[in-house]
């Protein structure tokens, strides 16, 4: 068992170099265990909101009635983000008990999370507006279906990343 | 040696705090696990730096039993930050 004491005032530069060595191994399977994917099915929940998102927020916009009245696809959008903020709350709960650290959101690049981060809401958001200046439905369906793929490409990031770190 | 922490240079104390660090927050059992250090072994050196006001815990129930999180406060952080500096320092270039 180490003990409190006995550690020179200066350790030498291969101490050194293996205290920095050791602290590194630590956080990458820490890294490992931060970049844990949500499970399957929040994962779909997820895919499913941003896939809904474009379309619902375009009918509300929309100066027409389009597919459905628009205070129906009110109700559909605010019912879709509270039923979503539910179950993020729970999942994120979940998550937490099953890895035993802190959920946090920058374990992936910069590069990758700051365009989504920054694009993704543009996408959400300009594409009804798009819809609702232009009246082509186009908009809202590519946005929709854009929406999917990055959050079916997110996902599998997520899944890659934390095989590779827990390889290591 | 400007930044080097003789409390946080003990090896099991350093790999700690890079487990917070990397973590943000960590149940006492995660730290256990991945650390591979008995209960009794790791109270003495999280007491440690809780004395040192370098890290503080959080309890909280689960199935009944209570569960202890830690995490590196505002100080522990930038020791152990200061720490790193000062071994890559003594590394050299």
């Amino acid at each position: 068992m180490e003990t409190d004491t006995h550690f020179p005032d200066r350790p030498t530069p291969d101490e050194a170099r293996a205290a920095l060595a050791d602290a590194a191994c630590v956080q990458e399977s820490t890294a490992a265990r931060s970049a844990t994917p949500w499970p399957l099915w929040f994962a779909t929940v997820i895919t499913a909101y941003v896939a809904l998102f474009p379309v619902a927020y375009g009918g509300m916009l929309s100066d027409r009635d389009w597919l459905l009245p628009t205070p129906a696809w009110t109700a559909t959008l605010a019912v879709s983000t509270l039923v979503y903020l539910a179950l993020f709350a729970y999942a994120g709960r979940a998550w937490r008990r099953r890895t035993g650290v802190a959920l946090r959101f920058d374990v992936l690049p910069k590069t990758v999370t700051v365009p989504l981060v920054t694009g993704l809401p543009l996408l959400l958001v300009g594409s009804a507006w798009a819809f609702k200046l232009t009246g082509r439905s186009a908009w809202i369906v590519a946005a929709s279906a854009l929406a999917a793929a990055v959050s079916v490409g997110f996902h599998l990031a997520f899944v890659r990343l934390h095989r590779k770190a827990g390889a290591r | 040696m400007n930044g080097f922490d003789h409390l946080i240079h003990a090896p099991n104390r350093l790999r700690i705090c890079a487990l917070l660090e990397a973590a943000g927050e960590a149940e006492f059992a995660v730290l256990q696990e991945q650390l591979g250090l008995s209960a009794s072994v790791l109270s003495k050196h999280t007491g440690a730096l809780i004395d040192a006001g370098y890290v503080e815990q959080r309890k909280a129930v689960r199935d009944t039993r209570q569960r202890v999180w830690l995490r590196l406060t505002a100080a522990g952080r930038k020791a152990y930050q200061g720490h790193l500096a000062a071994l890559r320092e003594i590394v050299g270039p």
